[in-house]
């Protein structure tokens, strides 16, 4: 009977990619029955590697781990011997959904116009329906963080779900956070830049004096409404509330480590809950940035030294100095079509020394943390959420990594999407 | 007749108006009386520095009409001669400046263009000139000289006292003219009408797009030199098509084998190439160098040319703050300290050079900055040639001016000192008439003095400086010198004194009678005079230079490049003994384990098990070990200096990646340590026929020749699609033809047509009998149409940048038309569409693994494409087009494996075997193959697994990378660091600030759409976003 369910299972997965070469990707429905995924190795996150372990969930919810779990009545039972289980990938800093076509205007809406633009948030604009969004979700991705783009104070980021039929709909959290851009603090040596370094200097002073000024304003703005003193509403300050009641996140986008210093310092002054994006520099202020217990999501597993003089993989072996400096660090791959590659560069930190567990932690229940939904998603946790990919080797290498089945609170995922359609399509041409 | 009288009165208004001096033209009319005052002039007593290295002591200059006319060692001044004593100083040939903008109109300032212009293709056609506005080589420039006092103060007080003088604007600047300093009318002073050619690479005020890149302006230069061959044949024929035209600036240039020229380049590397180029139309050169040249001497050397060097060091980086460490680069740090020492090294190696005030900040910091090249080692000797004999040869006046000896003219400097170390230039000389900067004699008041006055004694002490200060003291009472002041010859000062029984305020001056003995004048407070007598007893004038004279010496490495992590010498070929490694061979032999390979002389030997070792060979244990071949990207932008698109016009096949290989590119070093070995660098995919392609090896360290793969055949980089037809360049660029796919066909196929035309009219000329051809125009060599038609003869090979499946299908259709076969669609991400049709025109397919979605031309870019044109037969490639990715095509190529199942071997076989065949050098490289060169990675894991590191890389059996090595760099460059941010810290401000040089520009990571006008500075669009476009 298990034999027959699989063989049963697996053939609607393959009739359901076949049918949908003619039209776009249909969301999956919510889950109607128990799954049980049996005798797969499981990449808990929080509670290691079980190998040849069951994992059932029911109503999209993680409902028992453990070896040989007996199967409920109308369960569905997927065989995933030898198959390895990990927690959906989060995707921190990527603009999926805001862009469909780099070069066209008209597809672009990551980046409103003026420096400070707080009020804008991610998913207002996410196109649940880009072509993009089934290529990432083919490479294990449930979860995405839509950021805005910008100057100084960007916009709110929300983490979506990689599936759904509409923004709401693939909401996870919503406006978690306000992301500043940190102003410029060294000198831009590239051939492009006019400025003397005199006049750089001023206008990275000048950036540097408008946010905080704008911050000043946020916080008056604040203080006034809390005594019900306000002339009217600002939807700049408005969204900024939350930063000053503990409620939102701040994260700067900094990459310098004179960037990451002011910033830090900046946030300690304020007491805000801050998340360093790109930190590109971290591995200069490790015991700094451990000592203050800052999140850093880095993001350039994958980058060219920053530096003419740096090592030729100091990049690349950045995540392993975090680690061993204790830094509680996450990983992204910012962008938004390129994201798909973020298990792969999760890997070359590997290659330049990260243990591999802190790898997959650092793109599964880190983002988690810092996104705030540490309780739904990011570990393979009883009580949790079933947002599940299943891989036919090791998800973190471009040689195993074969994703067969994904799973956002238990629904179904559909994985093809247009690369797939016109790989078919023209397999079949002549 | 009356127009005559009228320019005449003109003239007199002019001249009365002047300053200035006609009295030894012949031609010019005297107007009230004659200046007949007298020219003879001798001056005696000096040490005179006839040439370098030669002198004579207390002799005499004899000097008339402007000449000199006898330099007598005995001292002796001939009846008649006005004498002057130059007793205790040195006389100097005049110095003279080989490059200069001196009397002839100053450049327009370049302005770059605004995004919201509309670009220009066309100059303006007069007075026959050529086509493009950065060649002006129909300009004499002696035609518009004339004196300018003002500007030739800052040259005479340096000791200058003629110059070579061109507007220094364009490619081709006109022909230089050399003048005396002297404030005379350009008559009397034009020492040499027609002297150098003037030229440099950048086009200067020209608003043309064309050119727009490096290789462009080097291509210009090519192809006019060229014309002016033609030219000097054709004129006064017929062409194909016509009389041949009249051309001023080609005319002109008919005579620069024999004329040379004087070439600005921006560093080292550049005048390579200069040389190179100019080298091969016979052109004789002198650079206008860099201080640069120190890095490449040996090359430079081997250019065997002359130098012109401009002494304007570089400040020194910002080190002061606790993070500016974090701005600065090691390689800048170590310019700063070396950059003085050019010069030095240039003497060192045997070059000669010459010194101009050129691109100086201020003048005043011309002779600081030759004293500086002398405490960094240059002989006084080799810096007095470098502004005498050397520089009057560059400018072609060697036989009048650069010594003192009789007959030639009366230019020469006097000094007191040494002027190498510290001395002072007092006067100079131009064409026998003294500009008096300082007086020879001036007395000396600085020392302690003996004082008599009124037959009693005192002690003076005495300060000079800005004001002469002091103090008087007679017996136990000291008192200050106040009001004081002096002329060049007398002190006087009032003080408070007690001599002779009257007490009161004192009035004194001094005059120096001899070197240590002065007389003077004392009135007393009671009004009478007394005599002074005064002995200085010693002297307080500080010998202030003789801590800084230590010779200077160097805390960094100089090293190839002499960047960071930079060779110190280039690796030595070994032979090897491989042990027990995993050998991905890429071939048909697959994958082999627990097997050795010897490397022999280069290349591979044996590849088996358990091979025995030669003697002699190095062992390397890879036991757990992967051993690859190189990798190859077929499609690469690095090591490209100053523009990857000479984007300008829609066909430019004329220009040559070639002749801007950068070897100082750190992403050199990088793709080693990911294991590339090779890379093909294209030109850009602006224009849909770009320009000629370069195969290197990326051996790090060497020459950007020495990188060249000669066996590689010619390429050449087309393209296709959204760049070509400008459709992300705004809204400006709309008027250049073509615009759409349709004018893509048509323009290329209209450069093959005009190719076979060609091609049939030189066949035609040379079957025309002697005296035909004595009336017919040969064909004018046309560099463009000549690549066009290598193509269509199969010995160059197309690399087509293309995207979208009509586009392929098109060039595919229109290259069968005109009988060659295209090589590789390079990006080719539609290829998948069309691979049938590829596979059975013959042509390999190039892709990157997985980009799409950048721009709406790739929105049906798929990763699997590389599988489905593999499938259907076509030879298939992972390329980077990247920095970036050329790093890591290793797991690239493993994309392939991930996205569509292709097997690990023929993933590898993609970025190894598969370009090699593409670049047609499969023979050489590109698999692990007995016979083939020695390029090979060593990795510690599975080299296409996520995991995988390249531990060594070495390119002919010579290792170019080593993780090893590497690590000891890094410690080694962060201490070299240190060091020399300390020196800066330590330096004096002198030191510190430099003369307005500057660093080599970093390079941009250029893609293939980089629009970038490195003349104007200006891009046509913002390339430099996330992602980038390509």
């Amino acid at each position: 009977m298990k034999n027959l369910m699989k063989a049963v299972f697996a053939a609607s997965v393959i009739g359901a990619s076949v049918a949908a070469t003619a039209h776009d990707m249909v969301p999956g429905e919510p889950q109607q029955q128990p799954i049980l995924l049996q005798g797969g190795t499981l990449y808990t996150i929080t509670n290691g590697i079980q190998e040849d372990t069951d994992l059932l969930f029911a109503e999209g919810k993680i409902t028992a781990i453990g070896r040989d779990l007996a199967a409920p009545e109308n369960a569905q039972v997927i065989d995933v011997t030898g198959k390895h289980i990990y927690p959906g990938l989060i995707a921190l800093d990527t603009t999926l959904g805001l862009v469909e076509i780099g070069a066209v205007r008209a597809t672009d809406d990551q980046d409103e116009v003026g420096n400070i633009t707080p009020e804008v948030s991610g998913h207002t604009a996410y196109n649940p329906d880009s072509e993009v969004i089934p290529t990432i979700r083919y490479n294990g991705i449930t979860h995405a963080q839509i950021v805005p783009q910008g100057n100084l104070i960007m916009g709110r980021s929300s983490l979506l779900q990689t599936d759904g039929w509409t923004y709401e709909d693939a909401g996870e959290a919503l406006n978690v956070g306000v992301h500043v851009s940190w102003p410029r603090t060294g000198l831009n040596t590239a051939w492009w830049e006019r400025r003397s370094p005199e006049e750089q200097r001023k206008a990275n002073a000048e950036a540097l004096a408008e946010l905080k000024q704008a911050f000043i304003d946020a916080r008056a703005y604040y203080d006034a409404k809390q005594a019900g003193e306000l002339n009217g509403t600002d939807l700049r300050w408005e969204a900024m509330t939350g930063l000053f009641d503990g409620s939102s996140t701040l994260f700067v986008h900094a990459n310098d480590k004179r960037q990451m210093e002011q910033a830090i310092d900046f946030s300690q002054e304020h007491g805000f809950e801050l998340v360093l994006m790109g930190a590109r520099d971290a591995w200069r202020m490790t015991e700094q940035l451990a000592a203050a217990e800052v999140p850093v999501v880095y993001g350039a597993m994958y980058g060219l030294p920053s530096r003419h003089d740096e090592a030729y993989d100091q990049a690349y072996a950045t995540p392993a100095a975090l680690a061993a400096a204790g830094v509680n660090f996450a990983l992204s791959y910012p962008g938004y079509w390129d994201i798909r590659n973020l298990a792969f560069a999760a890997g070359n930190s590997v290659a330049y020394g990260l243990d591999h567990a802190t790898a997959l932690e650092a793109i599964t229940l880190k983002p988690a943390q810092v996104m705030g939904v540490a309780d739904k998603v990011g570990s393979l946790e009883v009580g949790k959420q079933a947002s599940l990919v299943v891989s036919e080797g090791d998800i973190l290498n471009h040689l195993e990594q074969d994703i067969q089945w994904m799973f956002i609170d238990g629904s179904l995922v559909d994985l093809n999407n247009r690369h797939m359609q016109l790989y078919k399509k023209y397999q079949q041409k002549p | 007749m009356k127009a005559s009288i009228h320019l005449s009165k003109v003239t007199l208004a002019l001249l009365a108006a002047l300053p200035i001096v006609a009295a030894a033209s012949q031609t010019t009319p005297i107007r009230g009386l004659q200046d007949n005052s007298s020219t003879f002039v001798a001056i005696q007593n000096a040490t005179i520095v006839t040439e370098p290295g030669k002198q004579l002591e207390n002799a005499t200059l004899v000097v008339r009409n402007g000449k000199i006319i006898s330099v007598n060692s005995n001292n002796r001044a001939p009846d008649g001669a006005r004498v002057i004593d130059a007793t205790g100083h040195t006389i100097y040939p005049g110095f003279i400046d080989a490059y200069s903008n001196y009397g002839v109109p100053k450049p327009e300032q370049a302005e770059r263009r605004s995004r919201n212009v509309p670009p220009i293709y066309n100059n303006k056609r007069e007075g026959g000139n050529a086509a493009n506005d950065a060649i002006h080589a129909q300009q004499d420039w002696f035609q518009s000289f004339a004196n300018d006092s003002k500007a030739a103060t800052p040259y005479i007080e340096q000791g200058f006292t003629a110059v070579q003088s061109a507007r220094l604007d364009g490619i081709f600047q006109g022909q230089a003219v050399t003048v005396s300093l002297a404030d005379k009318i350009a008559n009397d002073v034009i020492y040499r009408a027609e002297a150098k050619h003037f030229g440099s690479f950048d086009k200067g005020s020209s608003k043309q797009q064309y050119p727009s890149s490096l290789m462009g302006s080097i291509a210009l230069v090519r192809q006019t030199l060229a014309d002016a061959n033609w030219y000097e044949s054709a004129y006064g024929k017929d062409a194909h098509n016509g009389p041949v035209e009249f051309n001023a600036a080609l005319a002109e240039l008919t005579g620069i084998e024999q004329e040379g020229m004087v070439f600005r380049v921006e560093d080292d590397k550049t005048l390579l190439r200069a040389h190179d180029l100019l080298s091969q139309f016979q052109v004789p050169v002198t650079y206008v160098g860099s201080n640069y040249e120190y890095a490449r001497i040996d090359a430079i050397k081997a250019a065997n040319s002359k130098i012109i060097l401009p002494l304007n060091f570089p400040s020194a980086p910002a080190v002061d703050g606790v993070d500016d460490d974090l701005d600065v680069e090691l390689a800048d740090l170590r310019h700063w300290e070396r950059a003085p020492g050019n010069a030095a090294a240039l003497a060192q190696a045997g070059i000669d050079f010459s010194f101009t005030m050129n691109q100086l900040e201020k003048s005043g910091e011309f002779w600081p900055n030759v004293r500086k090249a002398v405490k960094h080692g240059l002989s006084k000797d080799v810096a007095l040639a470098a502004l005498t004999t050397v520089p009057a040869e560059i400018a072609g006046i060697a036989d009048k001016a650069g010594k003192i000896a009789t007959g030639y003219m009366a230019d020469f400097v006097i000094a007191e000192g040494d002027l190498f170390t510290n001395g002072e230039i007092k006067s100079v000389w131009l064409q026998g008439e003294e500009v008096s900067l300082k007086p020879l004699t001036k007395a000396v008041f600085a020392g302690d003095f003996d004082v008599q006055i009124a037959n009693e004694s005192a002690r003076l002490t005495l300060k000079d400086g800005k004001n002469v200060s002091g103090e008087l003291t007679v017996g136990e009472q000291s008192n200050k010198l106040r009001n004081a002041s002096r002329t060049d010859e007398a002190l006087q000062f009032v003080v408070d004194a007690d001599f002779a029984g009257v007490n009161g305020a004192w009035r004194m001056r001094l005059n120096q009678i001899a070197d240590t003995s002065y007389r003077g004048t004392a009135v007393a407070p009671d009004g009478r005079s007394l005599d002074i007598t005064a002995t200085r007893t010693n002297s307080t004038e500080a010998e202030q230079d003789a801590a800084d004279s230590d010779a200077v010496t160097y805390v960094s490495q100089l090293t190839f490049p002499n960047v960071a992590y930079g060779q110190t010498a280039l690796p030595e070929r070994v032979n090897l003994h491989i042990k027990n490694a995993t050998v991905w061979t890429a071939d048909e032999a697959g994958v082999l384990e627990n097997t050795d390979i010897l490397v022999r002389d280069g290349n591979f030997y044996r590849i088996g098990e358990d091979l025995s070792t030669p003697r002699g060979y190095t062992v390397i244990d890879a036991t757990g070990m992967h051993v690859t071949p190189g990798i190859i990207d077929e499609h690469s932008h690095i090591a490209i200096d100053r523009g990857v698109n000479e984007g300008s016009e829609a066909l430019t096949s004329e220009v040559r990646i070639g002749d801007v290989v950068n070897p100082d590119d750190i992403h050199i070093y990088r793709s080693l340590a990911g294991g590339t070995t090779m890379a093909q660098l294209l030109h850009g995919s602006a224009n849909p026929v770009g320009g000629q392609a370069q195969v290197i090896k990326l051996r790090w360290g060497a020459t950007g020749d020495q990188m060249k793969l000669d066996a590689a055949p010619p390429s050449i980089k087309f393209a296709l699609g959204e760049n070509v037809k400008q459709s992300n360049w705004g809204t400006t660029f709309t008027t250049r033809y073509p615009q759409t796919r349709m004018g893509v066909e048509t323009v290329i196929r209209d450069g093959f047509t005009a190719a076979l035309e060609y091609a049939e009219r030189k066949a035609a000329y040379d079957k025309l009998s002697r005296s035909e051809k004595a009336k017919t125009a040969p064909p004018r060599t046309d560099y463009r149409l000549d690549a066009l038609l290598e193509i269509l003869n199969s010995e160059r090979f197309v690399h087509a940048h293309s995207y979208v499946q009509s586009e392929i299908l098109m060039l595919i259709r229109l290259a069968e038309e005109f009988g060659f076969t295209l090589t590789t669609f390079t990006h080719i991400l539609e290829g998948y569409k069309v691979a049938t049709e590829m596979a059975k025109h013959g042509a390999g397919g190039s892709t990157f693994a997985d980009w799409w979605a950048y721009k709406f031309e790739v929105y049906d870019a798929i990763p699997q494409n590389a599988c489905l044109m593999h499938e259907k037969g076509v030879l298939t490639s992972i390329n980077s087009d990247s920095n970036d990715l050329q790093r890591r095509l290793n797991t690239e190529a493993a994309k392939a494996v991930r996205y569509c199942g292709v097997s690990e071997h023929e993933a590898l076989q993609m970025v190894t075997l598969n370009p090699a065949k593409q670049l047609k050098v499969d023979e050489y490289v590109g698999s692990i193959k007995e016979g083939k060169h020695a390029d090979f990675v060593l990795w510690n894991a599975h080299p296409l697994s996520a995991y995988a590191q390249p531990q060594q890389t070495w390119i002919n059996a010579r290792k170019y990378f080593d993780r090893e090595r590497d690590a000891e760099l890094r410690v080694a460059l962060v201490e070299e660091k240190q060091q020399l941010i300390q020196k800066v810290l330590g330096s004096s401000a002198s030191d510190r600030n430099g003369s307005g040089g500057s660093y080599k520009q970093p390079q941009p990571t250029w893609h293939c759409d980089s629009e970038h006008d490195v003349w104007m500075d200006a891009f046509a669009l913002d390339t430099h976003n996330h992602g980038g476009q390509h």
